[in-house]
């Protein structure tokens, strides 16, 4: 498995990151992410890609509305990755580059 | 007038906020993500609205049945029962028929979109969605609704009483004989006319004409109860139906009617009163197979009966029963 180095450590901030509506919620999704990075880690390297499909299906959803558009857009290629092939075997190694993108994306957002 | 207008539109405003009830407007966000749900919930935090939830489509459905929700937030991708077969489902239930639905989804196909509108969805967001401009889509939702209610609402109304008009008691008289015959419950439908109207129009003009009507209006609000279904069936000939009211009980209510108009002193023509006789089918256990027509029909024979023997009085027979109407003592 190909390991993507982070090409930058530099934190990625939410949109809502000064609004009072927000700041709670924008916690709480940077807090859960590492969650959810295992989550994907686990649903790929046990090639369940029905539930990785659904993983990105909701990050690409959500991400947005926390202000993570990038990662929402991430999720959302790995998405239709996962959607465009019946045989994804044949498709691992990109699946597998564009996950370690959005896993570093992730990584990067910052709650502060 | 001013009052008549008031009153007409009091009713309206009351119509619409007997959406079970509630002035505040309920939103009922079907969805299995999570984050969909947090996020919605702390956007609509400090708004005018309700927030309830379901995880599911399963959950939805039953929610949106026993809530009768102002307005719903569907997802289409959901696991098990999906948002097109909620749709589907709301749409074949006469209670859940018309809440406006806007469908939220991340499935962007246009076969998707055809379908939910095909299905009446109001509108179509897709994930990742804006919540700014959400709430603003379901301002605008809830704006057309409330008009819809109050234009349906208007073509069932008369507009010089205020009272239903023909077209919702012909609706509403077949669901009521119905429902008193499932449960044997009592059920009285009564037809009055004025009498000798079209001599006040003609004596005394139309103004006239139309004070008496609205004036006779008033007096069977005034008497009957809230259950009751006071129409203007056409002209000067006016409809009630009472549900759990029999004939005896409708007869001392109508009595009450007949005597207040009779004694009436008009501005108008102060030497003139006005009389009313009315005609009464009902039943203290409702059974058997009798249609609307039949029930109306039979109110108009105990009118004509009324009219017969001397106006200004009130005739009722069992609908039921194969025997004459009963004559009852003129007032």
């Amino acid at each position: 498995m190909s390991q993507t180095p982070d090409h930058s450590s530099t934190p990625i901030h939410s949109e809502f990151a000064s609004d009072p509506d927000m700041i709670e919620l924008v916690d709480l999704f940077v807090s859960e992410l590492p969650d959810r990075i295992d989550q994907m880690t686990q649903a790929f390297e046990s090639q369940q890609f029905t539930d990785l499909k659904r993983l990105m299906h909701q990050l690409r959803g959500a991400s947005g509305g926390y202000g993570f558009p990038t990662i929402g857009i991430s999720a959302g290629f790995v998405e239709s990755l996962l959607s465009e092939s019946t045989d994804l075997s044949a498709q691992v190694e990109d699946i597998d580059s564009q996950l370690q993108e959005l896993i570093s994306l992730c990584r990067r957002a910052s709650s502060s | 007038m001013a009052g008549k207008k008031l009153e007409f539109v009091e009713r309206c405003m009351n119509v619409l906020n007997d959406h079970k009830g509630q002035s505040q407007p309920t939103l009922l966000l079907v969805d299995d993500s999570i984050d969909v749900h947090r996020l919605i919930k702390a956007r609509f935090r400090n708004s005018e609205m309700t927030l309830i939830s379901a995880h599911g489509g399963r959950e939805g459905i039953k929610m949106a049945k026993e809530h009768l929700p102002t307005l719903i937030l569907l997802d289409l991708d959901m696991p098990e029962v999906d948002g097109l077969e909620v749709l589907r489902t709301l749409r074949e239930d006469l209670t859940t028929r018309n809440i406006p639905v806007i469908v939220l989804s991340g499935l962007v196909s246009t076969q998707d979109k055809v379908t939910a509108f095909d299905l009446d969805a109001y509108d179509y967001v897709t994930k990742p969605f804006d919540l700014v401009e959400l709430r603003a889509r379901i301002r605008a939702a809830l704006k057309t609704q409330r008009l819809l209610t109050m234009l349906t609402e208007r073509a069932r109304l008369d507009g010089l009483t205020g009272l239903w008009n023909r077209a919702y008691f012909d609706e509403r008289l077949a669901e009521e004989i119905s429902g008193a015959v499932r449960h044997g419950r009592a059920l009285s439908v009564v037809m009055l006319d004025l009498d000798h109207f079209k001599s006040v129009n003609d004596s005394f003009g139309h103004p006239a004409g139309d004070a008496v009507l609205e004036r006779f209006a008033s007096i069977i609000k005034a008497q009957c109860r809230k259950t009751d279904i006071a129409c203007r069936y056409g002209g000067e000939e006016f409809s009630l139906i009472m549900p759990d009211t029999g004939p005896e009980d409708a007869k001392a209510v109508l009595d009450r009617v007949r005597t207040a108009l009779e004694q009436i002193r008009w501005p108008m023509h102060p030497e003139r009163n006005v009389t009313v006789s009315i005609g009464v089918a009902g039943c203290t256990q409702c059974r058997g197979d009798v249609s609307a027509k039949d029930w109306v029909h039979v109110a108009d024979k105990n009118l004509y009966k009324a009219k017969e023997s001397g106006r200004n009085r009130v005739v009722i027979s069992e609908v039921d029963s194969d025997g004459e109407p009963k004559l009852a003592a003129a007032g």
